[in-house]
């Protein structure tokens, strides 16, 4: 195998899980790099998995990789746009890197930023957002332009940089949650958000009240412990709505930490049917769960594989989903990590085959085994 | 698939009058020369058109039509302007606003499911008295669809903060290639598998037929100021847009009209519009009464100091509704003055406007073609209207000609083709400006995924022959992909 690609920058791998063994692992420094990696595992018939900061690789079918791709040399920043609100990076660009750069000019992706190893590819590619969604819908609404390197060695750019576009098909959208079906993520453009100057958090008794008192607030968000309102603004709209709540009112964003505990599922429900669904988990499960959007993480020491399909069960039944986001490998094999395939796989299928015939690139992991 | 068909096709005929009755199934050349075209320039050729009111009956049709090998052109309210509802080379005109219940609005998640055939303010008055409306706001929301909307992922004024159609739809039930039936997305948040749903909306009906939509619902805001700001000319107008974005402020809407474009309004609506100004521009600010005031005060400030000539706050909600309606009825009013008119769209990076401008009416004066401006300048979405007389020989081919200068110097800018309008036919030769041939080869592998037969929309978006590599390399000559 060919060795001009950059050593595997090992001080940047630092994650829960640990990259699985492969007979050749890379870390492209270009989307040429990358092509070169793609077409030669696209020839050989090699199957690829590709590698970002390693904190959501724990979504999806396992993949048995000959060959991984780790992004994170992948990192430039190719233009910053701050009086546009636009910014083209590197898919490996790490998220905290990229969020404390805006932060001088008081702009922010809205990326999930929960980890410092965590890349933008690798949030995007697994579909994430932040809990600010409830105000500001979810990434993929910001991701503008994409490059990206198909399984056979293709490199594609689509969408354009600015902030609205139709021309042509909205490729980029499609690269968002696709777990690299559909191509590595080489780089993006991505819609700024600015900052506003006052942030604080209120503890609530009742969020069903906040969410009625409040306009459009940042966040909503509930635990074992209690409810919170985030909200985010001017000095004068933060005190206003914070006052008509009532409750104590702390300054800043305290977000709450996801425990890391070794079993994580992501519970996904129509917002009407969230306290309902909260009421089901398992006993003992640790959640945050995001009122008005409908997502509830939960983390839990235990597998429980009984009571998880009682909840997916119930959870599909009112048009959710309760997908498998991390846990030990044996577990993938004892339950569908997706749970019941959506509809429309045929055409899933078909556009997969058109970015990667040869089924090299992160083959299986999408839900009915894409 | 046959290249052009004109005329009815009887036999398909005979099958569509058997599925829907002949009341619904129209093919006089009258009917047929009526949905010929849509908004725009381009006219087409229908073989025959029907009216749908069940996703059955499009089911079926799609199925028909497939069977007799011609193609399906699905219409909403054939407001488009980029021809994607034009049947270039024949074909079924599959018109949906009989399609057009609201069926279920659900207050509780802010969601409603309706047929493809509501008409866009339909939606958001039925939504008023759950306090919600549906975001997407084109200036032709009286008489679009919401089935447009989707397929040409519009736009509006109030995208600027909400965003295009694409955010504010959650599920689809289209029908496929097949025939067949599938609702693709859901009402809860990240459904699993590709996004199908996404790449449907945008799609300019060449992927499916949308049969019924989940829509998002946004909650009314408590508090708003509208307010029209005079400026000495455009460029000052500009630079006002660029500072506001720069200061960290996302109106919910920030337009802009040039003289020529207020003077014609003026003429028709006696708004009241400050027509001897060089530029006007619309600021709408919405959320909480402290924001809205906070928000209001930074923008007259940034006015000030870009020269503004006057800031009139609209008061009372009838100020804000005649300074609304002058904006929303610009073409109509363009359609007083000149008989008739070509209606552009293209975008650049909000920070080029000033510039872009400045060449816009260049262009015109090379051409002798009136400008004439309205339009999103917070989102960098020009629209340079074009007043001229098609029966003056040559005329239109000029104006074309000047349309695709003006998408080349935004395109030049960092910009793109198309904003809100779609692609069609108008802009299609012109993708090979902002996409390299790998590119639109890769956008042919989603046609062909959904619809490898030809049978929706065919040659729309996609320049021919945008197909043309295999594994990486060029496709040789004749082969079959
Ligand atoms: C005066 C005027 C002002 C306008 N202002 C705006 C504006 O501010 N913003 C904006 O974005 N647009 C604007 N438009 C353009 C146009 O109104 C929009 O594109 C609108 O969404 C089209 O809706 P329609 O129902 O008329 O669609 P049609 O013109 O009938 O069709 C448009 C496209 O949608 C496809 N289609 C329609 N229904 C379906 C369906 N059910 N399934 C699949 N495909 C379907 C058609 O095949 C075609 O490709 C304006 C047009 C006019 C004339």
């Amino acid at each position: 195998m060919n060795t001009r690609f950059s050593a595997i920058p090992s001080a940047d791998i630092s994650a829960d899980r640990a990259i699985p063994p492969a007979e050749v692992v890379l870390a492209p420094t270009t989307l040429e790099e990358a092509s070169q990696a793609l077409r030669i595992a696209t020839e050989q018939r090699m199957k690829v998995l590709i590698w970002g900061g390693g904190n959501h690789q724990g979504y999806g079918h396992r993949v048995h990789p000959d060959m991984v791709l780790i992004t994170t040399s992948l990192n430039r920043i190719e233009v910053w746009e701050p009086e546009d609100l636009t910014i083209v990076a590197e898919a490996g660009t790490r998220i905290s890197q990229l969020e404390e750069m805006l932060a001088e000019k008081r702009q922010t992706t809205l990326l999930p930023n929960p980890s410092p190893t965590g890349t933008i590819g690798g949030a995007l590619a697994a579909g994430l957002s932040s809990y600010k969604r409830f105000r500001y819908g979810p990434s993929r609404d910001r991701v503008l332009e994409t490059k990206v390197v198909t399984g056979d060695g293709r490199i594609v750019r689509s969408g354009g940089r600015v902030v609205k576009n139709v021309t042509g098909y909205d490729i980029p959208r499609l690269m968002v949650g696709a777990l690299g079906r559909m191509g590595l993520i080489g780089s993006v453009c991505l819609k700024l958000i600015p900052t506003p100057a006052a942030a604080v958090t209120v503890e609530v008794d009742d969020p069903a009240v906040a969410l009625a008192t409040l306009y459009r607030p940042l966040a909503v968000l509930s635990t074992p412990s209690g409810h919170s309102a985030f909200l985010w603004g001017t000095q004068a709209e933060v005190e206003s709505q914070a006052g008509r709540l009532g409750g104590e009112v702390l300054s800043g964003h305290a977000w709450p930490p996801m425990p890391s505990r070794p079993v994580a599922w992501s519970l996904r429900l129509p917002p009407s049917q969230l306290s309902e669904g909260l009421e089901r988990l398992p006993e003992g499960w640790d959640y945050v769960a995001q009122q008005g959007v409908g997502i509830t993480e939960c983390t839990a020491d235990q597998v429980e594989i009984g009571a998880a399909k009682e909840l997916r069960g119930w959870a599909e039944s009112v048009g959710g989903a309760l997908v498998l986001t991390n846990g030990p490998e044996t577990l993938y094999e004892r339950i569908d990590p997706w749970g019941t395939p959506p509809a429309g796989l045929d055409y899933q299928r078909k556009l997969v085959a058109g970015f990667d015939p040869y089924r090299v690139l992160n083959s299986g992991r999408l839900p009915g085994g894409i | 698939m046959a290249a052009t068909l004109t005329g009815s096709n009887t036999k398909l005929r005979d099958d569509l009058i058997r599925l829907l009755g002949t009341e619904r199934v129209m093919d006089s050349t009258l009917e047929r020369h009526l949905y010929a075209k849509d908004a725009g320039v381009y006219i087409g050729n229908p073989t025959v058109v029907v009216m749908i009111e069940t996703t059955e009956e499009v089911a079926q049709v799609v199925r028909a039509a497939r069977h007799h090998g011609v193609p399906i052109v699905a219409r909403g309210a054939g407001t488009g302007l980029s021809a994607g509802a034009v049947p270039e080379v024949g074909g079924v005109v599959l018109v949906t606003t009989r399609m057009n219940r609201i069926e279920e609005i659900d207050a509780e998640n802010h969601t409603a499911w309706v047929g493809p055939g509501v008409i866009n303010l339909d939606l958001s008055r039925a939504t008023t008295p759950f306090g919600m409306h549906f975001a997407p706001d084109p200036s032709s929301q009286s008489a679009c669809t919401v089935g447009g909307n989707i397929a040409c992922n519009s736009g509006g004024p109030h995208c600027l903060s909400e965003g295009s159609t694409v955010n504010h739809i959650l599920a689809l039930e289209v029908v496929t290639d097949t025939g067949d039936v599938m609702i693709v997305g859901g009402g809860a948040p990240d459904p699993i598998g590709l996004d199908l749903r996404g790449i449907l909306v945008g799609s300019e009906g060449t992927l499916g037929i949308v049969t019924r939509a989940l829509v998002k619902l946004t909650p009314n805001p408590p508090d708003v100021r509208t307010m029209a700001v005079a400026f000495p000319d455009i460029e000052d107008a500009a630079a006002t847009v660029s500072g506001i974005i720069a200061a960290g402020l996302i109106p919910a809407a920030l337009e802009m009209m040039d003289q020529l474009m207020m003077q014609a309004i003026e003429n028709w609506l006696h708004a009241g519009l400050p027509v001897e100004a060089g530029a006007l521009l619309l600021a709408e600010v919405t959320g909480v009464t402290e924001a809205v005031e906070a928000e209001a005060e930074i923008i007259t400030r940034i006015a000030h100091g870009n020269n503004a000539l006057s800031v009139q706050v609209a008061v009372s909600p009838q100020e804000r509704e005649i300074l609304w309606k002058s904006r929303k009825s610009a073409f109509g009013a363009v359609a007083q003055a000149a008989p008739d008119y070509y209606l552009h769209d293209t975008v650049v990076p909000r920070t080029r406007l000033v510039e872009a401008m400045r060449q816009v009416y260049e262009i015109g004066q090379r051409y002798q073609i009136t400008m004439m401006n309205v339009f999103h300048a917070g989102d960098g979405n020009l629209h340079p209207l074009m007043a001229f007389d098609a029966s003056e020989p040559g005329r239109l081919d000029e104006v074309k000609a000047a349309a695709d200068e003006l998408v080349e110097i935004c395109v030049e800018k960092g910009g793109v083709l198309s904003g809100e309008h779609g692609i069609g036919i108008e802009k299609r030769h012109l993708m090979p400006l902002l996409f390299t041939e790998m590119d639109l080869d890769a956008q042919a592998r989603v046609k062909e995924a959904f619809d490898a037969g030809g049978v929706f929309n065919p040659g729309k978006v996609l320049p021919e022959g945008s197909r043309c590599f295999d594994f990486g390399r060029p496709v040789p000559e004749g082969a079959w992909v």
